[in-house]
């Protein structure tokens, strides 16, 4: 008869080492956070054209400037929504 | 029973009119709803604590593995300075995650479904994160929006370019919450429709939609608590380590 104590031991060892080489674990996590970059790109780009909109619309209605500062903020609001979207594929790259 | 797809969002009163300066504090639905979640986020917790042993039951195991997730989450992405946050983000996402899923029971009510709720959140992270950034660094926080290596006829440009992408995150914060959410509860409630009005015939094939959707929802209510907090972690990173 072996030992209760010692099958104990090799038991805890053989799981010390499942979890020293499991990367299942880790490869799910990181599933799950690309997905959430890719739920993160299309509001990032849409969210910034909508905030540069609403500024251009607020700063015309002060300055009686309409239509022009609309415009402007309008593609300053896609250039802003742009460089959301390249921080986020820069920080997945960061990642790999 | 009412098929009309909307008719979920509906807030109504619970109990009596509170009125208070003319403000209507009286107890909705939400509210009630949002009291569950807060009480069973405890109730969880408050189990899962009660008695530390070496061999987890099911409770401890599951406050073990959410405590885990987070602070992996934090040390992660924000890094060890991060760590005074943590009760902060972790209530955060326990309560996002809840309400979520407590959405998902039938006849229930889901909270982060309004965008008012997922809107105050998000604009409490920003101004929180934008305090801590002024206090950590001054003014020195300013120059998160003056990206180094430009050159100066494009550096007005690029300024009001980063303040709108700076402006742009609570909005896209709380949208990315509020939309994946009613527009998940809306498609389910559709899809229940269908079955209801294709009858015993044609039925069968919208009830199989509605199966896997439910799946699908219930993914989406963890993803979404876990991109809201993840965030949060992000945005409290750029505030903490300022490195542009």
């Amino acid at each position: 008869m072996t030992d209760p104590n010692d099958d104990f031991k090799t038991r805890l060892k053989i799981a010390k080492d499942k979890v020293k080489n499991s990367t299942r674990i880790n490869n799910n996590n990181e599933n799950s956070s690309f997905m959430g970059s890719a739920f993160k790109l299309g509001t990032d780009l849409i969210a910034a054209v909508a905030v540069g909109t609403i500024i251009g619309f607020i700063l015309d209605s002060w300055f009686d400037t309409k239509p022009w500062l609309i415009i402007l903020f309008f593609f300053l609001g896609s250039a802003a929504g742009i460089l959301n979207v390249i921080k986020i594929a820069k920080r997945m790259q960061k990642k790999d | 029973m009412t098929t009309n797809p909307m008719h979920q969002f509906e807030v109504y009163r619970i109990g009596p009119e509170i009125k208070i300066a003319g403000i209507d504090l009286s107890f909705t639905n939400a509210s009630l709803f949002m009291l569950i979640s807060a009480v069973a986020i405890c109730a969880v917790f408050f189990l899962g604590t009660k008695e530390k042993k070496l061999i987890p039951d099911k409770f401890q195991l599951i406050s073990e593995i959410f405590y885990n997730f987070i602070a992996k989450m934090i040390s992660d992405t924000a890094g060890s300075k991060a760590k005074p946050y943590f009760p902060f983000i972790f209530s955060l996402f326990m309560f996002v995650l809840f309400c979520n899923m407590l959405g998902m029971l039938p006849y229930s009510f889901t909270v982060t479904s309004h965008i008012i709720v997922t809107l105050i959140m998000a604009i409490f992270i920003f101004i929180a994160v934008t305090v801590i950034g002024f206090l950590k660094h001054g003014f020195g926080y300013l120059k998160l929006f003056v990206p180094s290596g430009v050159p100066n006829i494009l550096l007005p440009l690029i300024t009001v370019i980063e303040i709108i992408s700076y402006l742009s995150r609570p909005v896209s914060l709380s949208v990315r919450l509020f939309a994946n959410m009613m527009a998940g509860h809306t498609m389910l409630k559709v899809f229940g429709g269908f079955v209801i009005s294709l009858g015993m015939l044609g039925g069968w094939l919208p009830l199989s939609f509605s199966v896997a959707l439910t799946g699908l929802e219930i993914l989406v209510a963890f993803l979404q608590a876990y991109v809201f907090a993840i965030l949060t972690c992000i945005y409290l990173n750029d505030a903490l380590n300022l490195h542009h």
